[in-house]
């Protein structure tokens, strides 16, 4: 596809696309992120800048970042393999088991690995930990594009006697490079900003310019001077993420959306796929074993306490919410943020095929990974939680600010994918006399719809989970299941641990079930069996 | 063709001004700062029944549900309670906001926070006339917050590991620097954990001068420092049910009794863990009406409220810490087993707003984090 303007029969909307996700962006980011700018706003901040401290962790968290994003794609990318590609008993299981340890609030994935691995922290436990609540982020995005790759050209490789090795590193990485590009400057974003597990699991070695934006925040209430950080770590993932859209942005050959494939015919390559799968589960089943564990002991030896009491738990006082009514929350929070998340970053990953300003919308959507949570959720409050505009009352308030955390993956799980779809077809389609939006969707539809599911699975796992943003914005009501989880692990006694355990594998099994039944939705979109009907 | 696209995307670019102009407009319309109603109303003027009134909070404000609908009943008022975060989260806020707030009332600031917040103008005057019923020693004497409640943070101690080894558990601060006492301390970062900052303020408070010092023997001693209390307690304690090898944490007086209340059934009858009462420091949360309210009336209600009689025998089995109200009757559970603390430390709330970023700093320097 040509640098300039998109095929000569491009569908009219398509040059609108952009206005959607920008409009979200100045809402919901611009506005807030100004706020908190303009009240913070103090030339003695700039002084941050110029120390050696803020450069120096900087430094630190760019290196801890680089090192776990190497280890995400290095396992996540022999896991999107198998996962993604092949048909078999058990793959939809694996492929949402491996969503999991996105979901979990990172408290708790801290004290299941820490139980685990009995205990310690610091640069080794920080690195590992967030290569383990990272793969999904990576088989996800790379899953999503290899499914759809053409496997005869690898074929033709082998044949013409290069290895297997060769094959894949020649032919197949380079067609997977936007996806691996992409995947890889979300990962490293995320783990340059990571706040709960640095927090949690590190030590001096492990700082990031997120924690110490916090500290400024809620510690030490020096807000020009968290201002200052928040400045300064938003214009270095933003260079990180422009680099990765760069290096994804030429991809090597045309694709079409393809379906599963059956598993290889040699009995070798059919155990290696079985026993990676294999690995991948019990990688995520090792840390939520010790959960469950967790969740039926006590000092008195076996229990169910912990699950009987989870009804009614806290009944009686403002301590709101049964755990069934924060799952419902949770829900119906995810599918809200699941929503508007795919439209927006839909809409801008559509953009991205449009013009030169759909192209900068779309990186620009991909910016709020960069903007620290403090921010964003003291902003919104600013800028929507009160008089003129007062959201509180809506309940849009926190499906937005999840949604802001997931349209980033929206983007790179789409984006890539649409960039590397065949314009041909449109060109095709056009010539037999399709109207141009008919013969952007023959060309553009299939993989579109692929490329949604994922996305909009990962934008509902984003907002099962996230604790960060919306645990600023004061509201009213059951809390979600991972504010509550962590108000649970907030107070000594027995309770705490058994109930929050017992909480934490409720979670893990809705995020299983919400993300097999949206898997299990876009099977049916594209027409693509499931291993039952096919087998 | 090329017209029509053009033509498009200049409407498209129009549509968008048009919402960044109105966004910006709605957003960027008031300012802290620029009209401050000081005193909206005057202060012994009754609230306007059927109003509402917004309770700003943080995440561990817990009453029973019959308190709170006894409120409503009483005054007519529909209170909502909101909760912003950790209390650092939601005083932050609030500070943003001053003059502009997002409630009417606000719970939860302590005292090492208290001072920044009003310096910042976030609160109005108040003075309850329920004030002298309150623990005069808890009174910050600025005519602007109002005590509610208070705690102290200590060092807690699992007995039986102990009695098991055979050694006596450490009675003071200095001894724990002790080398018999090696490798059992877990504290909390002060710069991450509201606890672990009492901790840091209690050592500066008994070492003035040689605060640093102490924590380099603390550091040689083998102290290891937790992200947050959960992690500490739940996660390094060896009582706290995590499997962890520190037998000393950081954490509250009254965690004792906590650890009785959050047992299984059926309880035990005295906790396994008890407290080192010399070294606390004494943590008093504060409530006050925001600055610029819409229901100051209804503010100074819920200030009345939250120190009733009523209230205040409400908040131990809730929030596990003390009512500010002498003479407030204690449930048997606190009697028993919360440590009562003689002599807690305490700093003047104005030399921890100001000297509190240069402490943690020379802190990380010392602990090398």
């Amino acid at each position: 596809m040509g640098d300039g303007d998109g095929p000569l029969n491009e569908p009219r909307w398509l040059s609108w696309a952009w206005t959607i996700p920008a409009a979200f962006l100045l809402a919901f980011l611009a506005v807030p992120a100004a706020m908190v700018v303009r009240h913070a706003l103090d030339p003695a901040a700039l002084d941050s800048l110029g120390s050696l401290t803020t450069w120096r962790i900087a430094g630190l968290a760019a290196a801890q970042a680089a090192i776990s994003t190497v280890l995400a794609l290095a396992v996540g990318i022999p896991l999107a393999n198998v996962v993604s590609r092949y048909r078999y008993r058990g793959r939809a299981l694996a492929q949402a088991l491996l969503t999991v340890p996105f979901v979990l609030p990172t408290v708790v994935v801290a004290l299941a690995l820490k139980q685990l691995l009995g205990g310690g922290s610091g640069f080794v436990l920080v690195v590992l930990a967030h290569a383990f609540v990272n793969l999904a982020v990576v088989v996800r995005i790379v899953g999503s594009q290899w499914v759809q790759l053409d496997g005869r050209a690898e074929v033709v490789a082998r044949t013409l006697g290069a290895s297997s090795w060769t094959a894949f590193r020649t032919v197949t990485v380079p067609m997977l490079r936007p996806a691996i590009a992409s995947s890889a400057a979300v990962v490293f974003t995320f783990c340059f900003t990571s706040l709960g597990i640095v927090l949690l699991l590190g030590d001096a070695s492990t700082r990031t310019l997120e924690g110490q934006v916090l500290r400024r925040t809620s510690v030490l209430l020096d807000f020009p001077g968290a201002a200052a950080l928040a400045i300064v770590q938003l214009v270095i993932v933003a260079v990180v993420l422009v680099l990765g859209a760069r290096a994804g942005r030429a991809a090597q050959q045309p694709m079409h959306a393809r379906g599963l494939r059956p598993l290889p015919s040699r009995m070798l390559a059919r155990a290696t796929v079985r026993a990676t799968a294999l690995v991948a589960v019990l990688l995520v089943l090792a840390p939520l074993a010790a959960l469950v564990v967790a969740s039926v002991r006590s000092s008195n030896g076996w229990t169910a306490s912990w699950w009987t009491m989870l009804g009614s738990i806290d009944a009686g006082t403002t301590r709101v919410g049964s755990p069934l009514e924060a799952l419902r929350t949770s829900a119906s929070f995810a599918l809200i943020t699941a929503v508007i998340a795919s439209i927006i970053g839909g809409c801008a990953a559509i953009a991205v095929l449009g013009h030169r300003i759909g192209r900068v919308t779309a990186v620009l959507a991909i910016a709020p990974l960069g903007i620290s949570a403090a921010t964003i959720g003291l902003g919104t409050l600013l800028a929507y939680g009160r008089p003129p505009v007062d959201l509180r009352g809506s309940g849009l308030l926190v499906p937005m600010a999840h949604a802001l955390v997931a349209v980033p993956l929206v983007v790179a799980v789409a984006a890539p994918a649409l960039r590397s779809a065949d314009p041909r077809l449109t060109q095709v389609a056009a010539t037999l006399g399709a109207r141009p939006t008919r013969a952007f969707a023959t060309a553009y539809g299939p993989i579109l719809a692929v490329v949604m599911v994922a996305a909009a699975g990962l934008a509902a796992a984003v907002s099962l989970g996230e604790f960060g943003a919306a645990s600023f914005l004061a509201r009213e009501g059951s809390p979600t299941v991972p504010v509550q989880i962590v108000r649970l692990l907030g107070r000594p006694g027995e309770q705490s641990l058994g109930s929050a355990s017992a909480l934490a594998v409720v979670l893990t099994i809705a995020t299983l079930v919400l993300v097999l039944a949206v898997d299990a939705l876009g099977r049916r979109a594209q027409g693509i069996p499931s291993w039952r009907s096919a087998s | 063709m090329f017209n029509i696209s053009f033509a498009s995307r200049t409407s498209a670019i129009s549509a968008m001004l048009v919402i960044c102009a109105a966004l910006s407009a709605c957003a960027a319309s008031p300012q802290a700062g620029d009209a401050v109603p000081s005193s909206a109303s005057p202060a012994n003027e009754a609230p306007e029944p059927g109003s509402t009134v917004r309770l700003l909070t943080h995440d561990s404000f817990v009453l029973s549900e019959q308190t709170i609908a006894d409120f409503k009943a009483k005054t007519g008022l529909d209170l909502q309670v909101v909760t912003a975060g950790d209390a650092g989260s939601m005083v932050a806020g609030a500070i943003l906001a001053a003059g502009q707030p997002t409630a009417d009332v606000l719970f939860g600031v302590d005292n090492t926070l208290a001072a920044r917040a009003i310096d910042a103008a976030t609160f109005e005057p108040y003075r309850p006339a329920g004030l002298t019923d309150l623990n005069p020693a808890l009174l910050p004497g600025d005519g602007v917050l109002t005590p509610i409640d208070y705690g102290d943070v200590c060092v807690n101690v699992d007995d039986g590991w102990f009695t098991k080894a055979g050694i006596p558990a450490p009675s003071t601060l200095a001894d724990l620097t002790d080398p018999i006492y090696r490798d059992l301390l877990v504290v909390q970062d002060p710069a991450t954990s509201s606890p672990g900052l009492a901790f840091l303020l209690a050592t500066i408070s008994r070492y003035p001068d040689s605060w640093t010092d102490y924590w380099s023997a603390l550091l040689n001693n083998g102290v290891k420092v937790a992200g947050s209390w959960s992690d500490a307690y739940l996660g390094d304690f060896t009582a706290g049910g995590g499997g962890g090898d520190r037998p000393l944490v950081v954490s509250y007086a009254t965690s004792p009794p906590a650890e009785i209340v959050y047992a299984e059934d059926p309880k035990p009858t005295k906790p396994s863990t008890s407290v080192m009462t010399d070294g606390c420091y004494r943590q008093v949360e504060y409530a006050g009406v925001l600055a610029g309210a819409a229901n100051p009336a209804g503010a100074r209600a819920v200030i009345d409220w939250l120190i009733s009689p009523e209230v205040q025998q409400d908040i131990p089995l809730n929030m596990f810490v003390f009512p500010a109200r002498t003479g407030t009757a204690l449930p048997q559970v606190f009697t028993d087993f919360a440590a009562a603390v003689d002599k807690p430390l305490q700093l003047p709330a104005a030399d921890v707003a100001q000297q509190l970023p240069e402490w943690l700093d020379s802190w990380g320097t010392v602990m090398g984090r």
